[in-house]
This record gives structure tokens, C-alpha cells and sequence, in this order.
């Protein structure tokens, strides 16, 4: 089936300049998980990034501090993401002692996303189409989500119908300083928060009260920490929940 | 407008070089983009010392974690602008008050830029770089160029222009789309 990318192609240009009201990101976010991994979609998104990032350079330059180069400098380097595969496979007692921290009624979803999580690397993948894989019982369901780094994996275990769901992925990059992720449920064209969450060593483990309920779709945005109430960062990663099986 | 060199490649190996922990290949990449990213971020915020601070949270971030680039999604420079600009707009939304001094700055800040025109500061950074996007931008129809002005240097949104300006939102929307287009092709034929 051939997708029409008229209208993505309308939200992303305003999406690069920054210029998408609230209404229109919540659509953006649906359109994007609607499309699925479309080729289309990230020629489209990443030629108008490039042109938005080199508008800045029509500004007159500003000089600056070369004393801010050895404060940056003087700031510790992230050490390197362990290998997806083993961080998956082989959870280290640090991952054990975070799902341990999870609330208790959160426990099981959270072994069974972490499940889910070997599954996806066991075969090889970040699956690129929205997946789901019944586990524990017939009523949870295991979503794996759509992303643009082929070495991050992030899967929501829930339950229809009742609230909540826990968040797990690895191989995830820091979103940077002063950034996080934002998790998203959309349903009617409305994004609401889901929660935000850093990564520690490119891992997340997060459990949310939020309610999934009748959301047509999932979506994580890279946000300022404040963890705005509208999204206005870039897609990290999506879920059309509508194809769920 | 003639074909220029695009340094690019230059750019990728000094983050590959990055990735080592090269302090020289940081050094190389804050002195061509540093004076461009405070000029964005001043614009957008309109008080240097927030402008400083994005900036340093943005060169902060590529130097802990530069395997944060990815090639595939772009240029180097578009990818250090993007994280610049991603932060003011944030910071400014943020900010009742801001939109009340762009309000009654957009005329003058506009004026501010064309005055300054002129006035490059070549040895800077990136001068080849912003020779095109200007031209580019000067090529726009103004009505286009107004919109994407407004939306990128200003931080202002879709309806936000709308209603600044009287011009009904689908205008806009259809403004920002024909002037994106035209920007990506005019900047994507410079590169041929």
C-alpha cells in the first residue's frame, strides 16, 4: 500500500523550524507511527532537518568565550554503551536491583518486558514494524517500538483495560544535557504525558500510571527536563497500537 | 552561485576523532560553530547570557557523547544547530514573557539583521556557508521568507505567526511547506 506523505510532509516542515502548535505534534506523532518504518518519511524528515540546522548560519556569527571550551572540556565523558546483545541477554545486578526498585504491582510486566527485550535481540532486530508477543497471560500484551537508532530496543508491557504500563529499553543514547525522554500516549489527535524518563548506561526501566486505555498510538520524544506538558522535541521512537495483533 | 566545498567530511572526522576523547577535534569544532550557534541561540532567546548557556549545554553534550551524531540524519553542522535551536525554542515556550518582548521586537530584529548584512565576520566561522544560505534565503518570496523567519530566528509557532500577522493558519502552513521546499532544494543544488 502506497501512503500518502502530503500531510507528513507539511507537519515536518514546520516541525524542523520548530513551529508545530500542540495540536499539530500530536499529529505529526500519529501520522509518523501510522506510517510505520517508512523510508519515505525519514528522507522527507531528514532533508528538512538539514535545511533548518543550516538556517542558522544566514545570522551574523557572535564571538565567544574561549574559556567555555575548558569548562566543557573539564566535564566527564559518558562512558561507552555496553554491546545491546549482552546488556540484554545477560541483565547485570544493576538492572536486577532497578526492576526491584519498581513498584511491587509493576514487577511482573517488568520481567515481562525485559523478556520481550531478549526476544527482540534474539532476533536481531528492533523489529521494524509495531510487534506484539503475548506473554505471562492472553491479556498482556508486549508492543516493540519503532526507532531511528537501530541499536536501541524499547518495549511497553501492558494489560488492556487496566492502567498502567512499564516501560524497558537498552541501547539507548543519553538525550544529551538538559534533555530527556517523554513518553507519550495519543488518542484523538491528543498527545498526554506519559512520564519522562533518563536513561542510565542506555538502559530504561520505568513504570507509569498513566492509562493506555483506548490510545491509538505511543511515542517518545527527546524534551527538556522540565518535562513539558506538549511535546516539541524530536520523535525518538513510535507504536501504532491500531496494528497491534 | 557557484559550487563550493562543503567541509563536511572534515566535520565527521573530527567527531570520529571525538569519539577518541580528541580535545584538539572539540577545540576545531566549537571555533567554526560555536560563534553561529550563540548567534542562533541570542536570536532566539534575545539575552546573551541564556544564549551562552545553551550553547554550552549543547557543546557539553557533544563532547560527552558525540556517538549521539548519526550520519545518516544529516550534517554535523545541521545536527549542532538543531540541538541549539531545539533548547532555545524549548526555553523560550517556556517563557510567557518572552513572547511579549518578541512581540515588540520582531519589527526591529528583523530590520537588525539586514542592517547587519554587511557586516560578516569572515575569519568567524563557516563564511562560505552562510554566503549560500543567505542567497537562498534572499531568493525566497518574501512572504515565504517572513514565515520561516519568523518561525526559526523567532520561536514562534504556526498559529502564534497567524496570529501576529492576520494571515489565515492554513497560509501559514502552506507558506512554511513551499518555503521549506524551495530552501532544501536551493540549498541541495548549491552541494551538486
Amino acid at each position: 500500500m502506497t501512503l500518502d506523505h502530503s500531510l507528513v510532509e507539511e507537519l515536518m516542515s514546520a516541525n524542523a523550524l520548530g513551529g508545530l502548535d500542540d495540536d499539530d505534534t500530536a499529529l505529526l506523532l500519529r501520522e509518523r507511527a501510522a506510517h510505520g518504518d517508512c523510508a519515505e518519511c525519514r528522507v522527507i524528515e531528514t532533508g528538512f532537518a538539514e535545511t533548518a540546522g543550516r538556517l542558522a548560519f544566514a545570522l551574523t556569527p557572535v564571538p565567544i568565550d574561549d574559556s567555555m571550551i575548558d569548562r566543557i572540556l573539564a566535564s566527564p565523558r559518558e562512558e561507552p554503551l555496553a554491546p545491546v546483545a549482552a546488556t540484554a541477554a545477560d541483565p547485570s545486578d544493576e538492572l536486577s536491583e532497578r526492576r526491584a526498585r519498581l513498584p511491587r504491582a509493576w514487577q511482573a510486566l517488568a520481567a515481562a518486558a525485559a523478556v520481550a527485550a531478549v526476544l527482540f535481540v534474539s532476533v536481531g532486530t528492533l523489529a521494524r514494524s509495531t510487534t506484539t508477543v503475548n506473554l505471562v497471560s492472553s491479556s498482556q500484551r508486549v508492543v516493540a517500538f519503532e526507532g531511528s537508532n537501530a541499536e536501541a530496543t524499547l518495549a511497553m508491557a501492558y494489560t488492556p483495560g487496566e492502567p498502567g504500563a512499564v516501560f524497558w529499553g537498552s541501547g539507548l543514547r543519553d538525550p544529551g544535557a538538559g534533555l530527556v525522554y517523554e513518553i507519550w500516549m495519543i488518542e484523538d489527535g491528543e498527545a498526554t504525558s506519559g512520564g519522562c524518563v533518563t536513561p542510565t548506561d542506555g538502559v530504561i526501566a520505568l513504570a507509569v500510571d498513566a492509562s493506555i486505555g483506548s490510545s491509538e498510538a505511543m511515542a517518545v520524544t527527546s524534551e527538556s527536563s522540565d518535562c513539558p506538558a506538549s511535546p516539541t522535541g524530536p520523535v525518538v521512537f513510535s507504536a501504532d497500537l491500531n496494528t497491534v495483533l | 552561485m557557484g559550487a563550493v566545498e562543503v567541509p563536511e567530511t572534515r566535520d565527521r572526522d573530527l567527531i570520529e576523532r571525538l569519539l577518541d576523547g580528541d580535545e584538539d577535534a572539540f577545540r576545531g569544532l566549537f571555533h567554526r560553530y560555536a560563534p553561529s550557534a550563540k548567534a542562533l541561540a541570542q536570536r532566539v532567546v534575545r539575552q546573551p547570557h541564556l544564549a551562552e548557556e545553551i550553547v554550552q549545554e549543547a557543546f557539553t553534550a557533544v563532547w560527552k557523547d558525540p556517538g549521539a551524531y548519526d550520519g545518516q540524519r544529516g550534517s554535523v553542522r545541521s545536527w549542532l544547530m538543531g540541538m541549539v535551536h531545539h533548547r532555545a525554542v524549548d526555553l523560550v515556550r517556556r517563557e510567557e514573557a518572552h513572547r511579549r518582548r518578541v512581540e515588540a521586537a520582531i519589527p526591529q530584529a528583523l530590520e537588525e539583521e539586514a542592517d547587519h548584512a554587511d557586516e560578516v565576520v569572515e575569519q568567524l566561522a563557516a563564511p562560505d556557508e552562510r554566503r549560500i544560505v543567505r542567497a537562498a534565503l534572499a531568493d525566497l518570496p518574501d512572504e515565504q521568507r517572513r514565515v520561516l523567519e519568523m518561525m526559526y530566528f523567532d520561536g514562534l509557532s504556526q498559529s502564534q505567526i497567524a496570529e501576529k500577522t492576520g494571515i489565515p493558519l492554513g497560509t501559514v502552513k502552506s507558506r512554511t511547506l513551499l518555503g521549506m521546499r524551495r530552501m532544501r532544494g536551493a540549498l541541495a543544488e548549491v552541494e551538486r
